[in-house]
């Protein structure tokens, strides 16, 4: 993929999970400021699958078909693991952040190996 | 830290089975839903691209996907039948995860490429051998609790 998108990506990938880490110790539920910051990393994600498939030919094959389900994977993501936040309130729902954050960084990660792959 | 089992009168859900899916049991969930999705989708991919290449391998990736969508739904849904379906699907994946760890080191001819559960589900951080543990771990606290 494109780098510099994935790099911003990841930074609003640590963002969300500094933030839950944050909420998690001082005990808070998730709020708007955690949401918008998830928001603006749904929105990037969606940047990344429009750009994603555009250039999804270029790969080809079987590794093609990785990639453009790694790239409406990880858009399912960040609203799946707010939805059980908002539902959950205890200090887990930010456990649950943790772990889509974390989740989204690793499917950035291996997107990018793909595409690296592809275009070594 | 660590709230009571008995939840679920917060918001509108009085019913008692809801505490499998809240709790801590909200990140089994999430990490059970995320899984089925690898799953399922990377079983999707393997049947309709390269099948001849490893049938079985690919036929217990599909299984494999299949239970945790099963345990998934269970754990999240709660109440008396869900929590025996969600402590057989977690005992079948982690029976599978370890039979199919064992095989794949062992014939590595029917497992050329990697499938949820091959080499203990290393392809996917281990998380294939911890989460069934962890869920039966889970449901048998949330048994004794009732």
């Amino acid at each position: 993929m494109l780098l510099p998108l994935s790099i911003v990506l990841l930074v609003l990938c640590a963002v969300l999970a500094l933030g839950a880490a944050y909420y998690l110790l001082r005990h808070s539920l998730i709020d708007d400021r955690l949401l918008a910051v998830a928001g603006l990393l749904e929105v990037g994600l969606l940047v990344q699958l429009v750009v994603g498939l555009a250039h999804a030919g270029d790969i080809g094959g079987a590794d093609g078909a990785t990639f453009v389900a790694y790239l409406f994977t990880v858009v399912i993501v960040p609203p799946f693991v707010v939805f059980l936040a908002i539902k959950e309130k205890t200090g887990w729902a930010m456990g649950v952040i943790l772990v889509g954050a974390f989740v989204c960084a690793v499917l950035i990660g291996r997107l990018e190996q793909v595409w690296g792959m592809a275009h070594a | 830290m660590e709230p009571p089992t008995v939840e679920g009168g917060g918001e509108g859900g009085p019913t008692v089975g809801q505490a499998t899916g809240s709790g801590p049991g909200r990140i089994l969930v999430a990490v059970y839903a995320l899984l089925a999705l690898a799953a399922t989708g990377r079983s999707i991919l393997q049947i309709s691209e390269y099948f001849h290449r490893a049938p079985v391998a690919y036929l217990l990736s599909a299984l494999a996907a299949v239970i945790y969508l099963v345990a998934t739904v269970a754990l999240a849904r709660g109440g008396h039948t869900a929590v025996r379906v969600a402590t057989v699907s977690c005992s079948i994946e982690l029976v599978g995860v370890l039979v199919v760890g064992v095989l794949s080191y062992v014939d590595t001819a029917a497992f050329p490429d990697k499938t949820v559960w091959s080499h203990f589900g290393a392809g996917y951080g281990y998380v294939p051998l911890v989460l069934p543990v962890l869920g039966l771990l889970w449901l048998r606290r949330h048994r004794q609790s009732r």
